[in-house]
């Protein structure tokens, strides 16, 4: 046995966890042996500290009947937990598919919300008028006089009508 | 006699079906132009409203006249040409072509005293309008 163990042996024996025969030669032992009488009156010491500072803790009823009432209590709330875990089969199939339903709806409203919406030119077109562009690349805006006396398209396409004005009447 | 009744009844109602329209090439400038022909003051008065060009010359008018479900073409200048559509109770499709190439087709029902505008910039600080509406 090394010292560590020897030492642990003498703890062992100052909290009364060693059997008769093993208690008797270590006491001899320690009998034999300066330091180890110093280890074992200090460890002795140190017990007797603690047994004297510790508060005791009386229970309020027997020992038994404390233990089973904890047990009881534990029995209690596993039930009443399995009670609840289970839901029935139609609202658990109910909640398997209005789970998503409603969260494709909330993701769809909220792009619908994010959509970005045509900025507000003060244009208002009837639903007499119809225009229909040929080419993708030209830019439009239409406006509408509040009587709708006038409408106006204007294309983002420049033309140099003077010039062409001026070669149709020399043609 | 009452042949001629009859002929001259179907006559008034073909013209009584057709539309006539007045389509004018416009440039708008900042600045007025001498010798130039100025647009009605009516047209004029609209124009200004919208745009920021004060002065509006005619280049151009002509004046169609279109049977029901009939198309007619007209070069207003060189690159830029207008097909017009009677679609019948006085809604027409007027198509823009720049040197053969269409651009747009609008179509509404024009009203006497209605116009209709294509416009589009034109080189420095002008622009061009093609302004059509309807003839009494």
């Amino acid at each position: 046995m090394n010292e560590n163990e020897i030492q642990l042996k003498v703890q062992a024996l100052v909290d009364g966890e060693l059997t008769g025969r093993e208690a008797e030669a270590l006491q001899q032992r320690i009998n034999d042996d300066a330091k180890l009488q110093h280890l074992h009156a200090k460890l002795t010491q140190m017990r007797g500290l603690i047994a004297d500072s510790e508060l005791p803790r009386p229970l309020p009823e027997s020992r038994d009947f404390y233990w089973n009432k904890i047990a009881e209590t534990i029995e209690h709330e596993k039930r009443a937990g399995e009670r609840a875990a289970p839901p029935k089969p139609v609202s658990r199939w109910l909640l398997r598919w209005l789970a998503p339903v409603a969260g494709v709806s909330a993701l769809v409203l909220l792009l619908t919300l994010q959509q970005p919406t045509a900025p507000d030119l003060g244009i208002t077109l009837n639903s007499d008028h119809e225009l229909e562009m040929s080419d993708d690349e030209i830019d439009v805006m239409t406006y509408n006089s509040d009587d709708d006396s006038m409408s106006i398209v204007w294309l983002d396409y420049s033309m140099d009508i003077q010039r062409d004005y001026m070669e149709l009447w020399l043609d | 006699m009452v042949l001629l009744l009859f002929a001259g009844g179907g006559l008034a109602s073909v013209q009584a079906d057709s539309l006539t329209v007045n389509a004018r090439l416009v440039l708008g400038t900042s600045k007025e132009k001498q010798g130039s022909k100025k647009v009605s003051e009516s047209i004029r008065k609209r124009l200004a409203k919208v745009f920021k060009w004060m002065h509006y010359h005619q280049l151009s008018s002509k004046k169609l006249t279109i049977d029901d479900s009939k198309t007619v073409t007209s070069k207003l200048s060189k690159n830029a040409s207008i097909k017009v559509t009677n679609q019948k109770n006085g809604k027409v499709s007027v198509s823009l072509f720049s040197g053969g190439k269409m651009l747009l087709q609008k179509t509404q029902t024009l009203r006497s005293g209605q116009y209709m505008v294509l416009a589009g910039k034109s080189t420095g600080d002008s622009a061009w309008f093609i302004v059509l509406s309807k003839s009494n």
